[in-house]
């Protein structure tokens, strides 16, 4: 079965084509700047030569047309005809308390996640326009949405309520929903089987950190607490999000500095963290470049990054009484050898013993950096968020025939 | 009905605040103005104002890059043709208005909306140049644009249900604010409320009952107004009020919207307000009181 993979954004448009008898990607690609005269396609099939075009897209209808044809295409395609495309998966952001798993999209599926836009107004309104547009441009394919909240409904009360009058739950659905939950499903998952071990007996502690990061408790192979809450602004400190601060800091910059409520949102989610401290960047790589420069800034950055982060793992150890493996993915904990091992070096406490050469390797599989006396195992495994959507694309279309 | 492109005759304090917020809604703004110069100068000052914004953390520098990338320069007021909506905001002359608001409608198809920004001029006059005034409408826009998010949707007599719809609809979804359907009259409902209580303000100074800082204060604590009456009138422009409240004076002929007398002599002195640095109080060329 060949599963087509799409993650919508407001003005963009993600796509993969996997073969699922191999889980191999058949092309993949982009299209940008989705409702301007100048729209970019960019299409990369494997073991052809990639396509960039510029033409007019003025909405996701004709994007996925766009797509479709690049797929097909006599030079560029990798398929013979569009009706080789069985299932269509859709990274959806919110799935809200209604949405626990993956879904098969009908029109009570559609009508939740249209209520949800509520709480997730620029990304579920795009996941949307992409289910649409799939449906006008394939008929009759069946569609599943993948939630990046869905993993994280299984926190318990405890956890996901904040301390705050218990009516605007009740009227407004305020609690932590959490984010990245495939990439942590996945991650945990494949970590337990690189340790051979039942996934049930492991308490977890998944670290993704990209641009955007997040911690999960992963215990028994269900996420009992993690660190985004309502919006994705809580918890780590990030690229350009503030992460946790006192809640009264709000109102009083407000006042004191003039500004309305777009202008603080906007300097707590594009303004903050690295590139706040750093006045550099957001990137982490261009951080530690200016921590080996001695800048001043970029190690201040960096130092209260790592604090941050460390405090959490440090804080779901204590959540779960105990931690067996601590898990890292997503772009800076792929790839930044330097932030993992100033992590790893102040958690001995724990038991973490970080070997030191097995952290420098680079490398695209799940490895063990942790040394072989280390009471908890420390690893990297790098995540496939794409390939977990269409797994359960692949899934659930099959349960159905 | 799906708006992509706006068409924007007269970019002046107006026309500026109105592309900016068209722009940072994701939609192309062709701009058109008299002159090339002037059209530098608009792009210049919405450039400047998003600047002022990436430092009070309002948006980022990438932000205002793709922002200024959707403001357009229209070369002829034939540009126009191609846009969904084309929205007149020119200064506030009848004849002015007429010739533009005709020329649109001999080049736009006739599903084209044509907006007028107009607070006090006659709609139906507008509508009367026209072979399809049921396609004329007004949208009256308050200052800070970005920030307001309430629209007058002005209807004349020979406009449209389909045309208020479409323009609602625009407002609603497309730029996320409110659109108060108002029938045509002077001054509209924001305009004839606010210069009545400004016009008052500006009395109680000349009648030297408090000072101005006194008055602002006591109305700005007093009833929780972002601004006091007299600071709200340097920040439109003491001209501007002045010019709104006589054309009501005019049309409703009633005396309280006579100006007063100090509001008449200030703007014969030059002192516009924030404009010229100098109204009831004092500001820096960024707008701020000093």
């Amino acid at each position: 079965m060949k599963v087509l993979v799409i993650n919508s954004g407001s003005s963009s448009l993600k796509y993969q084509l996997y073969d699922m008898t191999t889980e191999a990607v058949l092309a993949k690609g982009m299209v940008e700047r989705i409702g301007m005269d100048s729209s970019i396609l960019t299409h990369k099939p494997t073991g052809k030569e990639p396509v960039t075009e510029v033409s007019e897209i003025l909405e996701h209808n004709t994007a996925i047309r766009k797509v479709l044809d690049k797929l097909t295409d006599k030079v560029s395609g990798v398929l013979e005809s569009i009706d080789e495309i069985q299932a269509v998966g859709h990274r959806v952001v919110h799935g809200g308390e209604y949405f626990k798993a993956s879904s098969l999209v009908d029109a009570q599926a559609k009508e939740e996640v249209r209520k949800l836009i509520d709480l997730a107004p620029l990304h579920n309104p795009a996941a949307m326009m992409g289910i649409n547009a799939t449906e006008a441009n394939m008929p009759g394919v069946p569609q599943v949405v993948v939630f990046d909240t869905a993993f994280h409904q299984t926190m318990p009360e405890k956890a996901y309520l904040y301390p705050i009058p218990r009516v605007l739950y009740n009227k407004y659905k305020v609690r932590r929903y959490g984010a990245h939950g495939t990439s942590h499903h996945y991650v945990s998952q494949k970590a337990a089987e690189f340790l051979g071990k039942p996934i049930e007996s492991l308490k977890i502690i998944t670290c993704h950190i990209g641009n955007g990061a997040s911690l999960t408790a992963v215990e028994g192979g269900v996420s009992i607490d993690t660190s985004m809450g309502m919006t994705p602004l809580e918890g780590l400190m990030m690229g350009t999000r503030s992460g946790d601060l006192d809640p009264a800091i709000v109102p009083y910059v407000m006042n004191k500095e003039d500004l309305t409520v777009n202008e603080v949102n906007s300097m707590l989610n594009k303004h903050s963290g690295l590139l706040a401290i750093s006045g550099i960047s957001s990137d982490m790589r261009e951080i530690t470049d200016g921590m080996a420069n001695g800048e001043p800034n970029a190690t201040l950055a960096f130092q209260m990054y790592e604090y941050r982060l460390r405090k959490y793992i440090g804080s779901y150890a204590a959540a779960m009484n105990g931690v067996d493996a601590i898990v890292f993915t997503a772009g800076v904990g792929e790839n930044s050898i330097i932030v993992r091992e100033k992590v790893c070096e102040n958690l001995t406490y724990l038991g973490v013993e970080l070997d030191k050469s097995l952290n420098a390797v680079r490398s695209d599989d799940p490895r063990r950096i942790s040394s072989a006396t280390s009471k908890v195992e420390v690893l990297v495994v790098p995540t496939n968020e794409e390939l977990v959507i269409a797994r359960d694309t692949y899934r659930l279309v099959n349960e159905q025939l | 009905m799906k708006f992509t492109k706006i068409g924007l005759v007269g970019v002046g304090t107006v026309g500026q605040g109105i592309a900016e917020m068209l722009a940072k809604s994701g939609l192309e703004v062709h701009m058109l103005e008299d002159s090339g110069e002037k059209l530098d100068a608009a792009i210049a000052t919405i450039s400047n104002g998003l600047d002022k914004q990436i430092e009070k953390w309002g948006i980022t520098s990438s932000e205002k890059k793709l922002i200024l990338g959707r403001l357009r320069r229209a070369e002829s007021v034939e540009d126009m043709a191609s846009c969904q909506l084309v929205i007149e905001s020119t200064t506030e002359e009848i004849d002015n208005k007429k010739i533009i608001i005709r020329k649109l409608d001999e080049i736009c198809s006739p599903e084209v909306i044509l907006a007028s920004t107009t607070s006090t001029l006659s709609l139906t006059e507008l509508a009367g140049a026209c072979t399809h005034p049921e396609r004329i409408i007004g949208m009256h826009f308050l200052i800070p644009m970005t920030e307001i998010d309430v629209v007058e949707v002005v209807r004349g007599i020979r406009t449209s249900d389909e045309t208020i719809q479409n323009a609602r609809s625009f407002l609603e979804e497309t730029l996320h604010k409110k659109g108060i359907q108002v029938y045509e009259s002077p001054g509209l409902v924001t305009t004839r409320l606010i210069c009545i209580l400004i016009n008052e303000a500006v009395a109680v100074l000349a009648e030297g009952i408090a000072t101005a800082e006194d008055i602002d204060a006591s109305m700005r604590d007093g009833y929780d107004f972002k601004y006091g009456p007299l600071e709200m009138c340097d920040r439109f422009g003491l001209d501007s009020v002045n010019a709104a409240l006589s054309r009501m004076f005019k049309e409703y002929g009633e005396l309280k919207y006579r100006p007063n007398y100090l509001l008449k002599k200030m703007v014969r002195a030059g002192q516009f307000g924030v404009k010229t640095g100098e109204g009831f109080f004092r500001y820096n060329k960024d707008g701020v009181r000093v």
